[in-house]
């Protein structure tokens, strides 16, 4: 496969969250809002490409049968490292972004790309797919919390966009929990019905 | 016998390696992360109590477990201008903290909500501006919920979120005023409004 085709196989055909339907607990926790997925969503796509370097790096030092703890060891690390860094160095950013670090780490897009992509291609290749997937998940992110957040509060990162009868009473269940299993269901279901018809 | 060995060496110099990195990582931030959290506490500090410059830390003992850290702020030729504090409740999904400025009447002055995890859209919606106003110049005769027969306008009409913040500064207003001033008598008992609070919202 060209370069190419690993950098956008992420963003549609393979779509992280849409058709690999990998990391849901992030995708339903955070997306109540654009600036949130889009925060979460970039803050995954930089230990994603990290994570997936590092183990194409050393992938042919790591025996087969230890694998995963090597996996999430180094995934770990990264995401402590880059909370702990952001903390000192970035605190408004950090301050923003704070909640969803931790989070990464039982992100298993990470975890997936690591085992079914990274530990069986190159440094370039992988960095790649870490890119496409990273910004195919945000992109789904961004969707799916636009989505919520202009039926369940009117707004669109923060900004009204309804008519102001709308803001007083908006469909407030679409930004709580069950707003993100309807719209996530509803939008693989568009995904699958596009798909098809190909 | 010879593999097990080889994947445990391998196992401790990848965890080993790990650890050194972040041993190292956390020495060099771990100064400037606390230096920033106390930069951000001082921050909500000056703008609770507008003008002071100089914040002076106090510990008051309530009881043998119990203590409440209260600072006194102070402008630049040392008058005190009040009295802040962090006022922590539990709110509908998590801790609620909020910082407290009065001024040396025990008057709010102003509050900020610098810690939640409420419903977005709903009880979240207590740092906004517009929450945070409506506390401000009560004392502790007025800090009472719509619900409950005051002034504070709550957020949804389940009034949780509001309730807490609410009764969290008046409880720690009281313990405050109690000790600092043992002249100023509250005229109603905390614990009496908040265990009726309490039947009602069940």
């Amino acid at each position: 496969m060209s370069a190419m085709k690993e950098l956008t196989k992420g963003l549609i055909k393979e779509n992280p969250i849409f058709v690999l339907v990998l990391g849901m607990c992030p995708t339903l926790a955070v997306t109540s809002s654009v600036i949130n997925g889009l925060g979460m969503g970039l803050a995954a796509t930089f230990v994603l490409v990290c994570s997936n370097i590092l183990i194409s790096m050393i992938k042919d030092l790591i025996p087969s049968k230890i694998r995963i703890p090597c996996y999430i060891v180094v995934i770990a690390s990264f995401v402590t490292i880059i909370d702990m860094v952001m903390a000192a160095y970035a605190a408004d950013l950090h301050k923003s972004l704070g909640i969803f670090i931790p989070l990464i780490v039982v992100n298993c897009i990470i975890l997936g790309r690591a085992e079914a992509f990274a530990s069986k291609n190159g440094v370039l290749h992988s960095a790649l797919d870490g890119v496409g997937m990273g910004l195919g998940f945000t992109l789904a992110l961004v969707v799916i919390a636009g989505i919520r957040e202009v039926l369940g509060a009117g707004q669109f990162l923060g900004m009204n966009v309804m008519p102001s009868a709308y803001l007083k009473q908006p469909m407030l269940v679409a930004i709580l929990a069950p707003g993100a299993f309807v719209t996530l269901g509803l939008l693989m279901a568009l995904m699958n019905l596009v798909k098809n018809k190909k | 016998m010879k593999v097990f060995i080889h994947y445990a060496l391998v196992l401790l110099i990848i965890t080993g390696l790990a650890c050194g990195i972040l041993a190292m990582v956390n020495k060099q931030t771990k100064p400037v992360i606390e230096k920033n959290q106390a930069e951000s506490e001082n921050n909500a500090r000056s703008q609770v109590i507008e003008g002071a410059v100089d914040f002076e830390k106090q510990s008051l003992k309530i009881n043998e477990t119990k203590s409440l850290d209260y600072y006194i702020a102070k402008d630049a030729q040392a008058n005190v201008l009040g009295y802040t504090f962090i006022a922590i409740g539990k709110g509908y999904s998590g801790e609620l903290k909020t910082m407290v400025g009065v001024d040396p009447d025990f008057k709010i002055k102003k509050i900020l909500v610098i810690q939640q995890t409420e419903t977005p859209g709903l009880g979240a919606n207590c740092t906004k501006p517009e929450f945070n106003e409506k506390f401000a110049n009560l004392t502790f005769n007025d800090l009472k919920v719509d619900k409950d027969g005051g002034n504070i306008k709550s957020i949804s009409g389940a009034t949780i979120t509001t309730r807490a913040i609410t009764n969290s500064i008046k409880e720690t207003l009281d313990m405050l005023q109690k000790n600092l001033n043992q002249s100023v008598k509250p005229v109603q008992n905390v614990q009496d409004t908040l265990s009726v609070q309490q039947g009602v919202e069940i």
